[in-house]
């Protein structure tokens, strides 16, 4: 498993891809700081659903918040790049040549998945900086204090921030691998997985109230929302969980199974 | 090579059943291997043995289940039946062989982002080999120029000889090759044959399948035989050949001397037939060197003398298509 997750790095170390992921992280923490900022709700305003409103941005958790509200859009991000590199690998046929070098299948998966994860963890911590850095120099063009960001108080909701973002991006990363893994294919399973987790869940949401509180997209909005009036945190994290364990664990079965003849 | 393979073997192998399955050490062995897709039976009660050290052919006409057998070897694929070992260790337990086997099959697969030496690399990683080995490969295969390129940007050709250097890398003990030389130019392909001829004689063992015979017949001691998915024919190369027969064309020195000559031919008990200038004998089972020492020595001896004599065997294209065209006429 370390010698895959080495591997796999190795694959991701590339100047052009770096570069492009900074770029993605420094565009990320720009827009969703003026995003948030900008729209932040004034004394006595009322805020949309999941807005910042100036009084928030002003206390400790200020300086994350619009890292926190983006971070809820990165999840298709991951998503996406899962099903890519995944499905890719059997398209390629380089799932083939791997094999042959490791011929154990749950290790080669659990290396590739987790020196993944730990990109996306660095690419996110990046991200979160950034955000911070640009929330800071907007801040005071919309008179918005930042004395308390700084604090411990300020430092723990930061890291509680970023640990509720991981948490969503792993989940996504999860489905997103093991979609891959059923269906090998690149097109067939970024179809299904943006119709899925996009336009899908939300139109039966439309239609049936109780969807956000079963299906694993909205499940995950509710989590990244810190808990919604129909679904808790302690459900959204539960349920998320089970499916993600569900995934995992089906796609590990299949891959360790199956005939590899791409 | 060939009188140290010659001893490690037994000689007396034939068709189907290889005596040589009770060496000691076998590179490979498979016993009643079999994959089934359904109601097609792939590989059906495959029974084969490598011998250690050897260039082994594998043949069989597209579908014959050369490419699935070989993916079994693998481990990327699970036999439906039967079981084997390879390089000693159980078939069923891949992660105990694949160290130190190097395979191409299916065509080369990397990663069209990468360069080629970036590729090596990653795969050297993953097998836990130091990737200081890639720069000497990409040279062996004639890439070094071209290894800080990506691989988006390379020829089949290209591709090809980098998967070779990817199954090349860690020093595999035995080299799984699924038609190598598809692609290749001309000088690749004498390369690929000289590279092979340099693998195996560094005691490597090599299992080669390829549609090119002509090519299988200069580098191959070992030759494995199979039609939809059952054994035809495994063992040396050169019964394999030696099965098929061997002619001898005889041209006097002047053109008035041909009936004579086929008399004299005749009368040392073979058919001899004129086309053109020449006298074709058939020779069945007798060594081809001898009758030619006999036919010059019975020319002579009747004052002929011979402007051409040389022996023709079968080829291995000739042999192969006469025991497919047999196999399947027997089903």
């Amino acid at each position: 498993m370390t010698n895959m997750w080495k591997a796999e790095l190795l694959k991701l170390r590339r100047r052009r891809f770096l570069i492009g992921w900074t770029i993605g992280a420094v565009a990320f923490a720009v827009l969703s700081a003026l995003t948030v900022f900008l729209s932040a709700a004034g004394p006595g305003e009322q805020a949309a659903a999941r807005g910042a409103t100036v009084e928030s941005l002003g206390q400790a958790g200020g300086a994350t918040q619009a890292f926190s509200l983006g971070a809820s859009f990165i999840g298709i991000l991951v998503l996406v790049l899962f099903i890519a590199n995944f499905a890719g690998e059997f398209t390629q046929g380089t799932f083939r040549t791997l094999l042959m070098r490791q011929p154990r299948r749950l290790a080669l998966l659990a290396g590739k998945m987790t020196a993944l994860l730990a990109f996306v963890a660095v690419a996110m911590l990046l991200a979160e900086v950034l955000t911070v850095a640009a929330s800071a120099a907007i801040a005071p063009t919309q008179d918005i204090s930042t004395g308390s960001w700084f604090s411990l108080d300020g430092l723990g909701e930061a890291a509680g921030d970023y640990a509720t973002a991981m948490l969503g991006v792993s989940s996504w990363a999860a489905f997103g691998m093991a979609l891959a893994i059923f269906v090998r294919s690149i097109p067939i399973g970024l179809g299904i997985g943006i119709v899925w987790s996009g336009p899908f869940e939300h139109l039966i949401a439309d239609a049936w109230t109780s969807a956000s509180q079963w299906f694993p997209g909205l499940l995950l909005e509710a989590l990244a929302a810190g808990g919604t009036p129909d679904v808790s945190v302690a459900r959204a994290l539960t349920l998320v969980a089970i499916y993600v364990a569900a995934a995992a664990s089906a796609a590990a079965v299949v891959f360790a199974r199956r005939d590899i003849t791409a | 090579m060939r009188s140290a393979m010659t001893q490690a073997i037994d000689p007396g192998v034939d068709r189907i059943n290889g005596p040589h399955l009770s060496h000691p050490a076998p590179a490979v062995r498979l016993d009643g291997l079999t994959k089934r897709y359904g109601e097609r039976v792939a590989v059906d009660g495959l029974t084969i043995g490598v011998p250690a050290g050897v260039v082994a052919g594998f043949v069989g006409p597209n579908g014959a289940g050369k490419t699935t057998t070989m993916a079994m070897l693998l481990g990327l694929v699970a036999p439906t039946d039967g079981d084997g070992s390879v390089l000693g260790e159980p078939l069923d337990d891949p992660a105990s062989f694949l160290g130190s086997v190097g395979a191409l099959i299916e065509g080369p697969a990397f990663y069209p982002g990468l360069t080629g030496a970036r590729n090596l690399a990653v795969l050297a990683t993953a097998a836990g080999h130091d990737p200081a080995q890639v720069r000497g490969l990409l040279e062996l295969v004639g890439l070094a120029e071209r290894g800080d390129d990506r691989v988006r940007g390379y020829s089949f050709g290209m591709k090809q000889r980098l998967g070779i250097a990817s199954a090349l890398l860690g020093n595999p003990r035995l080299l799984i090759l699924d038609e190598p030389i598809n692609g290749l130019d001309p000088a690749g392909v004498r390369e690929m044959r000289g590279l092979l001829g340099r693998l195996a004689s560094e005691e490597r063992t090599v299992l080669v399948s390829s549609h090119v015979l002509a090519e299988l017949e200069q580098v191959c001691d070992w030759l494995i035989v199979i039609d939809r998915g059952r054994l035809v024919f495994q063992g040396l190369a050169e019964q394999m050949l030696a099965g098929g027969g061997a002619s001898l064309t005889v041209a006097p020195e002047h053109r008035v001397d041909l009936d004579r000559l086929r008399d004299v031919v005749a009368s040392a008990g073979l058919d001899g037939e004129i086309g053109g200038e020449r006298l074709n004998v058939t020779i069945n089972g007798a060594d081809p060197h001898a009758v030619a020492a006999a036919v010059n020595r019975a020319a002579g001896a009747s004052g002929i003398v011979l402007a051409e004599l040389s022996v023709t065997r079968t080829s291995l294209e000739d042999r192969y298509l006469s025991m497919v065209r047999d196999e399947g006429a027997d089903r």
